[in-house]
């Protein structure tokens, strides 16, 4: 008996021994993929995917930032490329393995937060703007419809000191990433005063509440923006005129892969029409992949909620993460408003 | 027998150690950390985060938790100590109501916030119920205010106070308040002058068990305050999530805890020596 146990021992040893079964492991924001993107890859590839998901940048960074999270491949967004980079996270892309690259649309080729995608290919994106009850009269269209006293405290803001202090910035002709304290000052004085016109701060939640009707008007992404209009045509979305923020989460391979040759596999995979045009219709936003774009229906080609036409996108701006100071400025504010 | 003992206490000293002082320590090390460029910490080792903890600004926060944690506290003791007393008296009914108490355990806490929005918005159940009954013309705001984060905290934390009353009013002798009666005391004084002080061991422990849990509480306020007016929790949770400023969040918390057991100490003086 003991004999067999020992043998059997072995056996399990040489087994453990014997080279590790090819995985990899992805990390992606939650409801952020189609049903099929990764059983497919798996069948075409023979290889397992481990697939996880997060709900805040945060959760991922608080993981990845060690260099010995596990992780192949994460999906953070626009944002964090450049902070991942240099924290020396990231491993450079070998655009030769990534055919399918030149499916992007020209300005996704050479985005701001990482020139000539040495790092990162972008995902999916999308835009911060105003979702809207038709019967308001007029119709908002930017940002300072949120100082006004016009719709009974039946209005919100997302719960995101980012997405608050972008609206007040862009309606005082700032950046939406501006770090200097005079304009955190003005953005700070002008949220406090209008706060009192706000029923919450509220995020992507707020949609059910534009939809049955308690809200009348919200600040809220542009996928959620579509979601709600889809449910309720009554419903209208709006690109503030002042401006408003861009996000995109990109695909990166971690410094610490142990399978770059697979994960740029999967990432040229992601970029393959198909499977891209795919991920957006199941999630409902806009991909920066103009090959996939083509694939989709025409409406929701041309939807010119997740789709703004040129002239509008063109007032988009890209988060950026603040530095240290910056982001502490507005955390202090962002106290101060939240306690006023 | 001292060695059983020891073997006996070692796994609740290993949890202890491994559950609590460990990441107390961790806790400890961060908040004197500096935050990294973006996000991250490490060296140089200082002080500042504390220092930056004593601004009038999270004292102002500190105060609003306070209170708001004392009103929840109170309502909790003035809901849970009927309760507690009816229960300790239903004879065979005792297990039914006692399960009743904390049936809610057995769904997320977060579910069943969401729940209370989904009863008190504009277009919620009740709204719709006293519309529909011709009690009120335009919906009673409800939701995303003080009143719905107390409502919130009281709802959450109520079992935490019937529990240990429960527990003291269950072993209280009844013979005392049949003795208090039988010397001329009307149920209302044998209630005050011997049952309420007989289970005040009881309400020191429930309140010590909502309010703490209260000070910290960051889920009401963000759901059911709509973020509106923020707790030290909040400030804590932010800390850790957009602001990306765990030094500084781990200070907060550290001071919050010791603030927190001063209070305790002083309140309940020589008697916190049955709590601690």
């Amino acid at each position: 008996m003991r004999r067999r146990l020992f043998l059997m021992g072995v056996a399990g040893a040489a087994g453990c021994s014997r080279a590790r079964e090819r995985r990899l492991y992805v990390y992606n924001w939650s409801f952020y993929i189609a049903k099929e993107t990764v059983p497919r890859f798996e069948r075409e590839t023979g290889v397992e995917v481990r697939y996880r998901t997060f709900e805040s940048a945060e959760e991922m960074l608080a993981k990845v930032s060690a260099g010995n999270s596990g992780w192949d491949i994460v999906i953070p967004s626009n944002a964090f490329v450049a902070p991942m980079r240099e924290q020396g996270l990231l491993a450079p892309l070998d655009h030769a393995r990534l055919p399918n690259l030149g499916n992007l649309e020209d300005r996704f080729r050479d985005p701001a937060w990482d020139p000539g995608l040495g790092y990162s290919i972008p995902y999916m994106y999308g835009a911060t703007g105003i979702l809207y009850n038709r019967s308001v009269r007029p119709e908002p269209r930017g940002w300072a419809d949120f100082w006004q006293d016009r719709y009974g405290r039946r209005v919100t803001m997302m719960d995101d000191p980012s997405e608050v202090f972008a609206a007040a910035l862009k309606r005082a002709g700032h950046s939406v990433n501006s770090d200097a304290a005079g304009e955190i000052d003005e953005a700070k004085r002008d949220l406090i005063a209008a706060k009192p016109l706000l029923r919450a701060f509220i995020s992507a939640d707020v949609r059910d509440q534009v939809v049955a009707g308690d809200v009348l008007m919200a600040q809220i992404w542009a996928q959620m923006g579509r979601l709600a209009v889809n449910e309720r045509r009554d419903l209208g979305f709006a690109y503030p005129a002042e401006g408003f923020a861009l996000y995109c989460d990109n695909v990166v391979i971690l410094r610490e892969s142990r399978e770059p040759e697979l994960a740029h596999r999967f990432l040229d995979y992601l970029l393959r029409p198909d499977v891209s045009a795919e991920i957006a219709q199941a999630v409902t936003t806009a991909t920066p992949n103009a090959a996939a774009r083509r694939l989709l229906p025409v409406e929701a080609r041309e939807d010119p909620i997740l789709y703004p036409p040129p002239d509008v996108a063109a007032r988009g701006e890209w988060y950026r993460s603040l530095p240290a100071a910056g982001q502490r400025l507005r955390d202090r504010a962002w106290t101060e408003i939240k306690s006023s | 027998m001292n060695r059983l003992r020891t073997w006996f206490l070692a796994p609740a000293a290993t949890v202890t150690v491994v559950l609590f002082l460990i990441p107390l320590t961790v806790i400890l090390g961060y908040s004197a950390m500096t935050r990294g460029a973006y996000f991250g910490l490490g060296p140089p080792w200082t002080l500042a985060n504390y220092a930056r903890v004593f601004d009038p600004l999270y004292g102002a926060v500190l105060w609003r938790s306070f209170v708001l944690s004392a009103v929840s506290t109170a309502l909790c003791l003035t809901l849970g100590l009927p309760l507690a007393l009816f229960i300790s008296r239903s004879g065979k009914r005792r297990n039914l109501y006692l399960n009743l108490v904390m049936l809610p355990f057995w769904t997320s806490f977060l579910v069943r916030i969401y729940a209370w929005i989904f009863l008190l918005r504009d277009t919620g159940l009740v709204n719709a119920f006293l519309q529909k009954l011709g009690v009120i013309h335009d919906p009673l705001p409800m939701l995303y205010n003080d009143g719905a984060v107390i409502l919130g905290l009281v709802y959450g934390y109520l079992p935490f106070m019937v529990l240990p009353l429960y527990a003291t009013l269950e072993r209280l002798d009844p013979f005392l308040i049949e003795a208090a009666a039988d010397l001329g005391a009307r149920p209302a004084t044998a209630f005050w002058k011997v049952t309420l002080p007989l289970c005040a061991p009881g309400i020191r422990a429930g309140a010590v068990l909502v309010f703490i849990p209260c000070l910290g509480a960051f889920l009401v306020p963000d759901l059911l305050g709509g973020g509106k007016s923020i707790m030290i929790g909040n400030v804590v949770q932010n800390q850790f999530t957009t602001a990306r400023d765990w030094p500084f969040g781990a200070a907060l918390s550290l001071v919050l805890m010791a603030l927190v057991m001063l209070a305790l100490l002083a309140a309940l003086g020589r008697r916190s020596e049955d709590l601690l």
